[in-house]
């Protein structure tokens, strides 16, 4: 309890900084080249074009029913949150390496250097939800309150993979197995948790239950619900308990490490 | 978890429960030492405690391969395959007023740094308390950390907000430490086409520029041209005088430290050696090697 207390009040303290630092990190992202920030958006669009292109037009995935709303809506639901799950799982999974002079150089809390990469990610996600949201409203889809499933999506994805980030960022410090495990199976879960099929349509039932428990799953299946099937995420009990279990057994993993490692880290990275 | 890798709360209160206590009879033991010393010299040195080890040890656990120190993240201490561990600093104890400088004189390896590190608050003591007061402004090697893809300037400016100031305090850092860099044009272009010269100007820039309390210096001193170096010399000399801060100076010669300091403590494989008058401490080192 204490640990988690630390965790939160050492990023309060901070929090100005820990927000220009992240604002810096997206700057040096866009570094070096002439479009700048639309760069950082240039690569998520082109992949939906081409998984639309490939999954709509090439594979005729999309739904026969008249009356549905458009499918690029359904693949974009599961798209957008993927594309900030796969940052958080790829770079994020080693933050300390990326921010190593905030480790050793400078004190600063080591619970705030995930923060960092998440925020500026999180803008990044941000301006593509909003994209998102500007091609819904072109298909001239309804404003209800469904949607509003959209930020609280945003927040349980953004408390997740930060929790996430740190204890693989911590354990990746220790040993890089860990990294190369997670980078490992980045792509695997992109495949296995239902971004581009519908896990409910699957007909395997253990399989379903299964994927109930992936966090990935959940959050796409949120945003889904949101824009694209007009349900709440409830109405699929199985699926908000699987999230509460995941959460909460990740939360507990991410105080363990923490308090087991924090203070070796900065002496081996 | 196993709560025997790190000291409970209770054995930390205790721990400075004791501290306390000695560390009040080590200051009366040494107290009329250090005042003299200050009235010796002319710099006003305060009865304000910066800096304060209380047996101090820092070990280091050095694994047989890179599978064991995997396996440590699993299992408890007993299972552990360790080749060795080193205490980079052993039973380590000194108290540094303000306004003091001190020079830290010793081999390589003889835990200098990591002493400093703990100073500067990016490592934690094994055992032990590190008590330091004021912000501490750290020459850890120089070149190191600056982001290549950013420009001198916008560096600066990062460091600074990493380091906690405010964006009125930069407004007077960043002019500060571009003026004491002098860098030219090259201030706004990327770092990576910096020479390694002008790297540590603006790594040593940044630390005097920004009104250290506590100004840690591992022998940075040691680089750029005579001329950016008689100027460091200059800048850390005046940062002594004028702002009552206090210094900590890390290094193997015993000239510089001469020049700097009027206490020096003399550290050999972790342990505290000698402790006194900067010229006694740099014989005891001078003997030692």
């Amino acid at each position: 309890m204490s640990t988690l207390v630390n965790i939160i009040r050492s990023q309060w303290e901070r929090r100005e900084q820990i927000f220009s630092l992240a604002l810096f990190d997206l700057r040096k992202q866009a570094r070096g080249t002439v479009l700048g920030p639309a760069w950082l958006f240039v690569k998520p669009i082109v992949y939906i074009c081409v998984f639309w292109f490939a999954l709509e037009i090439g594979l005729r995935s999309g739904s026969n029913e008249p009356g549905a709303p458009p499918y690029i809506l359904w693949l974009m639901g599961g798209l957008v949150p993927w594309f900030y799950i796969q940052t958080m799982l790829g770079t994020g999974s080693s933050v300390f390496a990326r921010f190593k002079y905030l480790v050793n150089k400078i004190k600063f809390p080591l619970a705030g250097i995930p923060t960092i990469f998440a925020i500026a990610e999180m803008i990044i996600h941000l301006g593509m939800v909003a994209l998102l949201l500007v091609v819904y409203f072109l298909f001239g889809q309804p404003l209800d309150w469904y949607l509003l499933q959209i930020p609280v999506a945003i927040v349980l994805m953004f408390v997740f993979f930060y929790m996430f980030s740190l204890t693989t960022s911590l354990l990746s410090a220790i040993s890089k197995d860990f990294k190369n495990l997670i980078v490992t199976f980045s792509t695997p879960l992109f495949w296995l948790s239902g971004i581009i099929f519908n896990v409910y349509d699957l007909g395997i039932g253990w399989l379903q239950t299964l994927l109930m428990f992936d966090p990935i799953t959940f959050i796409a299946s949120m945003f889904r619900c949101a824009v694209y099937d007009k349900t709440w995420i409830w109405e699929n009990p199985m699926a908000v308990i699987g999230f509460a279990v995941v959460f909460v057994a990740m939360l507990v993993v991410t105080l363990v490490v923490y308090k087991r490692t924090r203070e070796e880290v900065p002496d081996v990275i | 978890m196993s709560s025997s890798d790190y000291p409970t709360e209770e054995q930390v209160a205790q721990a400075a429960a004791n501290a306390e206590a000695e560390a009040k009879s080590i200051e009366a033991e040494s107290s009329d030492v250090v005042v003299e010393e200050g009235h010796e010299n002319g710099t006003p040195v305060s009865d304000e405690v910066a800096i304060c080890f209380d047996h101090v040890t820092k070990t280091y656990k050095l694994y047989k391969n890179d599978k064991q120190r995997f396996a440590s993240i699993f299992w408890g201490k007993k299972k552990r395959e360790l080749v060795t561990t080193v205490n980079a600093n052993n039973d380590l104890s000194f108290e540094i007023k303000k306004g003091e400088a001190v020079a830290f004189l010793g081999e390589n390896g003889a835990g200098k740094s990591t002493a400093l590190k703990m100073v500067t608050g990016v490592a934690y003591p094994t055992k032990g308390t590190v008590t330091v007061n004021g912000h501490v402004s750290a020459l850890l090697e120089l070149t190191a950390g600056f982001d290549k893809a950013l420009t001198g300037r916008e560096n600066v400016r990062l460091r600074g907000k990493a380091m906690g100031f405010t964006d009125e305090q930069l407004e007077t850092l960043i002019p500060k430490t571009i003026e004491f860099a002098d860098l030219g044009v090259y201030i706004d272009q990327p770092v990576r086409m910096y020479s390694s010269g002008m790297k540590s100007r603006l790594g040593f820039g940044l630390a005097v520029s920004s009104d250290p309390e506590i100004l840690v210096v591992d022998e940075a001193l040691a680089v750029g041209d005579k001329r950016f170096k008689e100027k460091c010399y200059a800048r850390v000399r005046e940062i002594m005088e004028d702002e009552n801060v206090t210094v900590l100076f890390v290094t193997h010669s015993s000239g510089a430290a001469e020049e700097f300091c009027k206490r020096g403590i003399v550290l050999d494989k972790g342990t505290k050696r000698f402790d006194g008058p900067i010229e006694e401490a740099v014989a005891f080192y001078d003997n030692m090697a």
